[in-house]
C-alpha cells in the first residue's frame, strides 16, 4: 500500500518516467492540494453494473441530487474518478469492469455497492457471479446492504471525499504494486489468455508504484503473449512488424 | 497488454463498420451490449448480445427453501418486482392447495399497481432522456419516489420489498397508508398535464418517436411479443381481463390500445395504463377498509415444509408484459425445477434485433427504452 517505497526504475521504458527530484517536498505540497482539489469535484462513470443501478437515478436526480455534494455522473471511463460498481458481477461483467477500470486515469476510486461486491450477498451459492469484488480490482470502500438506500450511497461518497481530502484513498496504488496478485485472480477466472489494452507495467513505472508484487508469474505469462504477437505481427502489417523487432 | 502486443487487424471497407453499443453506454438499458454493423448511420444488422447480468436464477432457486425463494425472486427484475413476488407466490399456492384470503388479494392488487404505476414512470423517464429531453427523466423519477415512499411504509423497503408471501402477504397495511396513497395518486394526476406538455405534445418527441421502431400486429404476434408492447399494435389483451387472476374480475378498468404500433404508441399505451392504475387503486382503496379478515392463511413451518409434488405455473400482467412462473416440485422442500417466462427476453433479443434493423443509429436507445426490456430479466 502506500507505506512501500516506490521504486524508481533507471531504464526508462514506455511511458516517461518520474524522476527521483519530482517527488520532492514541494510535490508532495502540491499533491496535498491536487487531492484537496479533487476531492470536491468527483465524477462517477456511468456503467450499470447490477441491480444496484436502479437507485442511482433518485440519487442522481432531484430528490437525493448528488450534485450538491459535487458528484456528477460521467458516460466515458476514461474522463470518471469513481467507479461505482453496483451490485453482483458476472464473469463477463467484470471482464468489461476491468478494462473500464484500466482505461480510467489515476487517481481512480472503486467504491463496491451492496453486499454482492463484499461476500457474494444473496447469490453466494450461484455459479455465475464473483463473490468478492476486491480480489479482482482494489476497492476504497464499500456499501452494505441488500439495496442500500441513496441516502447511503450520498455517505459513502462524502465518506470517500473525506479519504481523499487526507490522502488515503489509495487502493489505486495497490493495483500497481500488487499488480501481479490481482493478474493471478483474473487469470484463474478467464484462463491464461487474459489480457487487457491497458499496459499495466509501463504506467505503475510511470506513476513510480513499481513494488515487489508488480512483477511476477504472472505477468511473465503476459509477457508470453508479447512474444508470440511479435512473431506474427509481419504477416498482418509488414512495416510494424519490422520496427518491434529492432525493440529489445 | 504490453505495447509490442498490439497487432492491427485487416478493417472492412470504411463505409461500413462494427459497432459495439453497450454494455457500458448512458444509452442502454441496463447491462446488456448491441453488436451492430453500419453502413453511414443505417444499422444494416444487430446482435443482442447478453449474459452480463445472468446469475442463474433459475439453479439457485433449486438450492432454497420455498420460502428463501421470497427473497430472491423479486431480484429477477429490478424496476418493477412486485408482479414476480405474486406469481411465485400463486405457483406455489395452486401446488399446496393454499388458499388466500380475500384482504390479502386485495393488498396484493394494490401493491401490483402502484408498482405498474412505477415501472412506467421509470420507463418515461428514461425513454424521454434518450431523445433528449432530460427534464422528464428528473420529473418521472421524483414522482416515482413519491410512490416507492409508499411501499416503504407499507413494506419497510424501497425497491425488493419481499412482502408479499406464499399464503398471503408479510404484514398488514400502517394505519393512514390509503389516505397518504391517494394523496400520492392526485399529486400525479395533477402533474399529468404537465407530463404531457413536455413529452407527448412535444414535437421533439413527434417527430423523433412517432413510426420510430414499427411493428405490425401479425409480426407482434409471431414474435412474442406481450404487455404494453403487444397493445400498441393493435390487440386488446391484458391478463388481467383474459386470464383473471386476484380480485381483478371485481375491479372495473379498461384496457387502453393504439394502432400505430411505434415508439410513439408505446409510450401512449403506457400512460393510458397509468391512468387506469390510477383507477384501480381508487377502487381498492375505497374498499379495502370494509375487508376485514386475516391477511395470510395458516402455513406449515416453514423451514420444513414440503410442497406437494407437482407442477403450475401462474403467470401476472406485469408492466413488461405477461411473466409467468413454473415451478415443479417433487414433494421436497425445495423446488425441483422453476422456470421463468419473462417478457423481456422476447422483447429485448429477437423484436429489438429486427425493429433495429434499417433503423438509424441514434435511434437505438429510443427503440430499446419503449420497447421496455428488463436487462436482468432477460438474462436471469
Ligand atoms: S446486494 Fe442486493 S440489491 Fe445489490 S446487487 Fe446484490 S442482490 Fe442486488
Amino acid at each position: 500500500m502506500s507505506d512501500t517505497t516506490p521504486v524508481i526504475p533507471d531504464q526508462p521504458e514506455v511511458c516517461r518516467t518520474v524522476d527521483a527530484e519530482e517527488r520532492g517536498v514541494w510535490r508532495r505540497v502540491m499533491d496535498r492540494f491536487a487531492d484537496h482539489c479533487r476531492a470536491r469535484s468527483l465524477f462517477v462513470l456511468h456503467y450499470c453494473t447490477g441491480c444496484g443501478a436502479i437507485e442511482l437515478p433518485p440519487t442522481i436526480t432531484s430528490r437525493f441530487d448528488m450534485e450538491r455534494v459535487g458528484v456528477s455522473p460521467m458516460v466515458t471511463p476514461r474522463q470518471a474518478d469513481i467507479l461505482l460498481i453496483t451490485g453482483y458481477l458476472s464473469v463477463k461483467t467484470l471482464k468489461r469492469v476491468i478494462l473500464s477500470y484500466e482505461q480510467m486515469q489515476s487517481p481512480k476510486y472503486v467504491l463496491g455497492f451492496g453486499s454482492c461486491t463484499i461476500n457474494g450477498g444473496m447469490y453466494w451459492n450461484s455459479y455465475a457471479t464473483v463473490k468478492r469484488l476486491d480480489q479482482y480490482i482494489p476497492a476504497d470502500g464499500f456499501i452494505a446492504g441488500c439495496m442500500p438506500r441513496p441516502e447511503a450511497v450520498q455517505q459513502v461518497f462524502l465518506d470517500l471525499m473525506k479519504k481523499i481530502d487526507a490522502g488515503q484513498a489509495n487502493a489505486w496504488q495497490d493495483y500497481y504494486l500488487n499488480y501481479d496478485r490481482y493478474l493471478g485472480n483474473q487469470m484463474a477466472l478467464f484462463g491464461e489468455e487474459w489480457h487487457t489494452p491497458v499496459d499495466v507495467i509501463a504506467e505503475a513505472e510511470h506513476y513510480g508504484y513499481v513494488g515487489d508484487g508488480t512483477r511476477g508469474r504472472f505477468t511473465e505469462i503476459l509477457d508470453r503473449h508479447a512474444a508470440y504477437a511479435l512473431r506474427d505481427a509481419p504477416e498482418d502489417y509488414p512495416e510494424r512488424g519490422a520496427n518491434e523487432r529492432l525493440l529489445p | 497488454m504490453r505495447p509490442q502486443n498490439y497487432r492491427p487487424v485487416a478493417h472492412p471497407p470504411s463505409h461500413e463498420y462494427e459497432l459495439y453499443f453497450g454494455p457500458n453506454h448512458p444509452g442502454i438499458e441496463g447491462n446488456y451490449a448491441i453488436r451492430v454493423r453500419l453502413k453511414g448511420d443505417v444499422i444494416q444488422e444487430a446482435i443482442a448480445d447478453g449474459g452480463y447480468l445472468h446469475r442463474g436464477f433459475e439453479k439457485i432457486m433449486e438450492s432454497r427453501l420455498w420460502i428463501q425463494n421470497v427473497a430472491l425472486v423479486p431480484r429477477i427484475c429490478v424496476p418493477d418486482p412486485v408482479p414476480m413476488e405474486d406469481s411465485y407466490a400463486r405457483s406455489v399456492e395452486a401446488l399446496g392447495g393454499l388458499e388466500v384470503p380475500e384482504r390479502a388479494q386485495w393488498i396484493r392488487v394494490l401493491m401490483l399497481e402502484v408498482s405498474r404505476i412505477c415501472a412506467h414512470l421509470f420507463t418515461f423517464g428514461g425513454n424521454a432522456a434518450t431523445i433528449g429531453l432530460y427534464t422528464n427523466m428528473f420529473w418521472g423519477v421524483s414522482m416515482r419516489d413519491l410512490f416507492l415512499d409508499i411501499f416503504e411504509e407499507i413494506t419497510g423497503a424501497r425497491i425488493y420489498h419481499m412482502y408479499i408471501t406464499p399464503g398471503g402477504v408479510r404484514r398488514d397495511l400502517p394505519p393512514g397508508i390509503l389516505d397518504k396513497l391517494s394523496a400520492v395518486i392526485d399529486e400525479l394526476e395533477r402533474r399529468a398535464p404537465e407530463f404531457d406538455d413536455l413529452f407527448f405534445d412535444s414535437t421533439v418527441v413527434m417527430n423523433r418517436a412517432a413510426g420510430c421502431g414499427t411493428m405490425t400486429q401479425e409480426q407482434a404476434l409471431s414474435w412474442g411479443v406481450t404487455g404494453p408492447n403487444l397493445r400498441a399494435c393493435g390487440l386488446p389483451f391484458d391478463l388481467r381481463r383474459d386470464d383473471p387472476y386476484l380480485v381483478y374480475p371485481e375491479l372495473d378498468f379498461d384496457i387502453p390500445t393504439e394502432t400505430a404500433g411505434d415508439a410513439l404508441a408505446r409510450m401512449r399505451v403506457r400512460k393510458a395504463e397509468v391512468q387506469q392504475s390510477i383507477r384501480i387503486l381508487r377502487q381498492v382503496i375505497a374498499r379495502l377498509p370494509s375487508v376485514k379478515g386475516p391477511i395470510r392463511c395458516p402455513l406449515p413451518n416453514p423451514l420444513a415444509w414440503n410442497v406437494p409434488a407437482g407442477e403450475a405455473y401462474a403467470r401476472a400482467e406485469s408492466s413488461k408484459g405477461e411473466l409467468g412462473f413454473f415451478v415443479v416440485s417433487n414433494g421436497g422442500d425445495k423446488p425441483w425445477r422453476v422456470h421463468v417466462r419473462g417478457p423481456s427476453q422476447m422483447h429485448a433479443v429477437q423484436v429489438l434485433e429486427n425493429l433495429l434493423t434499417g433503423a438509424r443509429i441514434e435511434d437505438i436507445a429510443q427503440i430499446m427504452f419503449s420497447l421496455d426490456a428488463c436487462p436482468p430479466e432477460v438474462d436471469r
